[in-house]
């Protein structure tokens, strides 16, 4: 039994002296109250999602009604302690121009371009890849396959390789001389021109971004499957369904939340489309084939300095983004219990 | 009954041969990065004869990529200017002062020490939202969570201006700090904490543990799998990050994807020095990957945590 | 170790429109080394009223104070309690030896060396020295249970505060580890508040048995007291398994008429003088089966092995009886029954306050051997005609 306050025992050691002093330092320290603890825990989160985040998004809003003319320069604060002097500039030097950034975008046609290159990559690529997903998923859930963790593995390997990394491999090998072209060639199929054609400089991207998110999105995707009763297969079985009729009425059907957060990053990823095209076709090319809203809005602002028109275009595309996610949550999370 | 197993057999061999052809498709491009970078830029440019087998050109190519001035993609020795012998720590803080960083040190450290910071504030900030209750909780954790489906990487424009002002530019700390307190990392945690049994605190409260104590000795370690599978969904974001970085770094800081965008923009492109930039640039995630492979899957799945 | 008062504790969960009154006004008082088991349905405020004993609840009003201590505004850890929690919520990271000595590490200035000792002391008195090294989920249900037992233990505090600590174990077990608990408690004579929803485990275990209901204490006071004298309906209904037959009977001067043909002469007209209609309650145990009473219709019986539970109906009401285990009456039978008045209880048909309750003092309370034929004569009434029975009652009144 415990006796608190004898110490028969032997003598402290500096393990413990250590912890003593812990202790000692804790009772210091006052214990906020109870609704304060809550703050406390979440106050450096906060304050870097208020400054980093929550900021950025109000004043990207706000930037999107203004020219912008430079960085910042004017006083809005002086205070002169004699010692010490303390200058608070303003962020930025604007002009307001109202709804004129958003109006211009009517009449820019790079713009045009850069939205239907997104919206082309976007209806290509994300139902080829999710069905892929699919199928490589219902594939390695089947019963009789072997190593299922070495293919899991091997299928999601491309998600670790580097975004600016794998698009160069992709330029490499899709080059007119490339390894593609090569392979096309010597089984008597005709080369492509893969980076030079508008249609299949698009279809380079679609399949650069096929390959590196497809082991991914198959791994939630297989997940899903694994939370699939296995009675409903069994119960079809018995009313005599096929294959081809379990999959159809079973399958996904049940995956059908899982399909739709799939479907859902995926489009919002394709809205952030980036690396692939500046990488594989130098920004652009050819003839802008290939410019994403993401690169269009980062030559907007970094390379003209059109800060507050590429404000304004960021806001239309999280527009976009939003609008298009909760489409996709409407019409695919009908029906779903 | 023949029929039946016969139509089986064919069936399993269509789907081996959907899987193979699949897992060849996703190695083919990242073997032949790989046998690339063991070759001579005309060796696998060569739309005659391309070569599939490893050559021995790869410390060739290493050594004219660390011969480049434009672009430091393994770091150095850098001249010793000054040197103060006081022992051991002295040492590691003149090596660390010699040390000059290349892309690949700078890639490393930027996204350890943001997993590390931002696993912290992330388990602190969902201990909170799980486990404590306090005015306007709700609201604030529903404007954390609608910043997820912004794509976050585009709020560069008023970053830029803010780490601008800030006096930040070209500093480490302007690519770590925006995105420490992540919304999905807040998210998940406090996903997975709220499976915390209120009993297990309350135990510890009345073994005299103070809050604090209560996060770093029981929360966390019973987390642990949970923050495995986070910091890899972290480290990948920041290792992934290219606009921002673009835009904040200045030569002799980027990082690994600044640093090989600058190989491909230059004016005469040497295939071979990106190849090897390529392949040093996979294997650290390689190597995390083959290890934490498990909690790579957990990890993304605990991406698609539902509501 | 001391004893732990409660001064109309009050707790409200909530704020404004939506206020939630968990506990009301309770006032208590758990003597030093006491067993105390607070006892009531789900939801009754049983385990807030322990929390708040705890420090884990902040209390609305009222005080709390632990021998001349108050303790009402003090956190959990100032206040030296050690609990054992329903799911026994061990650390799962830590083995069992470091679940042990980690109160002991955070919140004492023992040298380490002396807190292991501690442990190992604890473990070999609870059994469970060859488990140190394991982690909780490596444990069974019955071995979790000793090491959070020696985590309160070992604290050596002023009370023990234990919220359903036995019931995730199996019947078996559960037994078992009641009469260890029971004799632990004694040999280290610490306060120990025990909440539970099992009236059989208070029974078994209290010195004294709180039953509280809808937040509110109903009533303190040993197993016995509680079972044979409740202050109400309520305790009566929740004290005693099977449950006590309650039922309503119209009062017609000293005759109750009940349902079916019910029909009995009080020999005490006191109790439901000026009422016009009474609950009437009869444990199952003091129901007999005779060959001339009260008509019963049989609908099962259970055979228990040492005695029978017979569910039959009286009228529309429903009726369990404890019987002999050789009577073993068949369903659709009927048979008849009679009891003692002085095992009746009469409870007000308003609040619920008891009038009467149970007052054969000296009988044994099982049903076979229950020899007293005055009774079993005075209750043989014979169906709806009661005339007779009205004169013999009133000589027994005389």
């Amino acid at each position: 039994m415990a006796t608190r306050d004898s110490l028969p025992g032997p003598d402290p050691s500096v393990r413990d002296r250590l912890r003593f002093a812990r202790q000692s330092v804790g009772e210091l320290v006052p214990t906020p109250g109870e609704g304060i603890v809550g703050y406390v825990f979440l106050l450096p989160a906060f304050v870097l999602f208020g400054v980093f985040l929550a900021f950025p998004i109000v004043y990207t809003f706000y930037l999107s009604f203004f020219r912008f003319n430079g960085v910042g320069n004017d006083t809005l604060l002086w205070i002169d302690t004699g010692f010490l002097t303390y200058r608070l500039t303003s962020i930025a030097d604007l002009e307001f121009v109202g709804l004129a950034n958003y109006a211009a975008m009517f009449s820019d046609s790079l713009f045009h371009q850069a939205l239907f290159n997104t919206t082309f990559i976007l209806v290509v690529q994300v139902p080829i890849m999710v069905a892929l997903a699919l199928l490589f998923a219902v594939a390695l859930d089947a019963s009789f396959v072997r190593l299922r963790g070495l293919f899991r593995t091997v299928l999601a390997l491309p998600v670790s390789a580097n975004l600016v990394a794998y698009s160069t491999v992709f330029l490499l090998m899709m080059q007119d001389a490339g390894l593609v072209n090569y392979l096309l060639t010597s089984v008597g199929l005709p080369a492509i021109p893969w980076l030079t054609s508008s249609f299949w400089s698009r279809m380079t991207i679609v399949g650069a971004v096929t390959w590196r998110w497809t082991g991914y999105n198959m791994i939630i995707l297989l997940a899903g499957l694994q939370n699939i009763p296995q009675q409903l297969y069994e119960a079809a079985e018995i009313d005599g369904a096929t294959r081809i009729q379990k999959f159809r009425y079973v399958t996904v059907p049940q995956l059908r939340p899982v399909l739709l957060f799939v479907f859902v990053t995926s489009t919002i990823g394709t809205f952030k489309l980036f690396s692939e095209p500046v990488i594989i076709n130098g920004g652009g090319a050819p003839l802008d084939s290939t410019i994403t809203i993401v690169q269009y809005i980062y030559q907007a602002a970094f390379i003209d300095f059109r800060l507050g028109y590429a404000s304004a275009l960021t806001y239309v595309l999280i527009a976009i983004v939003s609008v298009l996610s909760a489409i996709q949550l409407n019409v695919g999370g009908e029906s779903d219990a | 009954m023949r029929e039946e197993t016969r139509r089986e057999a064919v069936w399993q061999f269509l789907t081996y041969g959907f899987i193979l052809l699949g897992a060849v498709t996703t190695l083919v491009p990242l073997y032949w990065i790989f046998v690339a970078s063991t070759l001579k830029e005309s060796e696998f440019l060569s739309s005659t004869d391309p070569r599939l087998i490893p050559g021995d050109s790869f410390l060739g190519n290493f050594g004219a990529l660390r011969a480049r001035e434009n672009v430091q993609f393994v770091g150095h020795v850098g001249e010793m200017t000054q040197y103060v012998d006081l022992g051991p720590v002295y040492f590691a803080y003149d090596f660390w002062n010699l040390w000059n960083m290349g892309a690949i040190e700078s890639s490393i450290f930027i996204a350890g020490v943001y997993t590390i910071l931002s696993l912290l504030l992330c388990s602190m900030a969902g201990f909170a939202f799980a486990k404590y209750e306090f005015r306007f909780k709700q609201p604030i954790f529903y404007a954390i969570l609608a910043t997820l489906i912004l794509p976050i990487q585009l709020l560069v424009i008023p970053l830029f201006l803010l780490v601008s002002q800030i006096g930040l530019t070209n500093s480490y700390w302007a690519i770590i700090l925006p995105w420490l307190a992540n919304p999905l990392g807040i998210f998940l945690m406090r996903q997975n904490m709220r499976s915390i049994p209120d009993a297990l605190l309350e135990s510890a409260r009345m073994d005299g543990a103070t809050e604090f104590q209560l996060y770093y000795k029981i929360a966390l370690p019973t987390m642990k799998s949970s923050l495995a599978a986070l910091s890899i969904i972290l480290f990948l974001f920041q290792w992934n990050l290219f606009l921002f970085p673009l835009v904040i770094l200045d030569q002799g800081k980027y990082t690994i994807p600044v640093a090989i965008n600058q190989l491909v923009g230059a004016q005469r492109v040497y295939y071979d020095q990106i190849m090897v930039a390529a392949t040093l640039s996979i294997i650290p995630i390689f190597i995390l990957f083959l290890f934490l492979q498990k909690q790579f899957v957990s990890g993304i799945l605990a991406g698609s945590v539902k509501e | 170790m001391s004893r732990i008062t409660l001064d109309t504790v009050r707790k409200e969960f909530g704020s404004g429109g939506d206020k939630i009154l968990a506990v009301e006004d309770v006032d208590l008082e758990i003597r030093d080394g006491e067993f105390l088991v607070l006892v009531g349905p789900s939801g009754c405020g049983k385990t807030t009223t322990l929390r708040c004993v705890a420090g884990l609840e902040d209390v609305t009003s009222g005080r709390i104070t632990f021998g001349d201590r108050d303790v009402t505004g003090l956190r959990a850890r100032e206040r030296d309690v050690a609990m054992v929690f329903q799911n026994y919520a061990l650390y799962p990271h830590m083995d069992v030896r470091r679940n042990l000595g980690f109160g002991l590490k955070l919140s004492t200035k023992l040298p380490a060396a002396e807190i292991d000792q501690q442990v190992e002391d604890v473990a070999e008195m609870l059994g469970i020295e060859e488990l140190l090294g394991q982690k909780p989920k490596e444990l069974s249900g019955g071995q979790q249970q000793r090491v959070a037992l020696g985590r309160a233990i070992i604290r050596d505090p002023e009370a023990f505060l234990m919220d359903e600590p036995l019931s995730n174990l199996d019947a078996k077990l559960r037994s078992q580890m009641r009469t260890e608990l029971q004799t632990l408690q004694h040999e280290l004579d610490v306060t120990t508040v025990y909440v539970t929803h099992d009236q059989t485990e208070a029974m078994a275990m209290g010195d004294r048995i709180a039953v509280m209901n809808g937040g509110t204490l109903q009533q303190v006071g040993t197993a016995e007291e509680v079972y044979r004298d409740p202050v109400n309906e309520f305790v009566a209904d929740f004290i005693g398994s099977p449950s006590i037959n309650v039922f309503d009977a119209t009062v017609d001067g000293a005759r109750l008429d009940g349902p079916g043909e019910f029909s009995y002469h009080l020999s005490e007209t006191d109790p439901v003088e000026g009422l016009r209609t009474v609950r009437v309650g009869i444990r199952p145990e003091d129901i007999q089966l005779v060959d001339n009473g009260i008509k019963l219709g049989v609908n099962v019986l259970e055979p228990m092995g040492n005695e029978n539970f017979l569910y039959a109906t009286l009228g529309e009401q429903e009726v369990t009886a404890r019987i002999d285990p050789t009577n073993r009456p068949h369903p659709g039978e009927s048979v008849s029954f009679a009891f003692d008045e002085a095992a009746l209880y009469l409870f007000d048909p308003e609040t619920g306050a008891s009038l009467k309750t149970k007052r054969d003092g000296e009988v044994p309370t099982t049903p076979d051997s229950i020899p007293n034929r005055e009774g079993v004569e005075s209750t043989t009434g014979t169906g709806p005609d009661t005339g007779s029975n009205d004169d013999r009652m009133e000589e027994t009144v005389e």
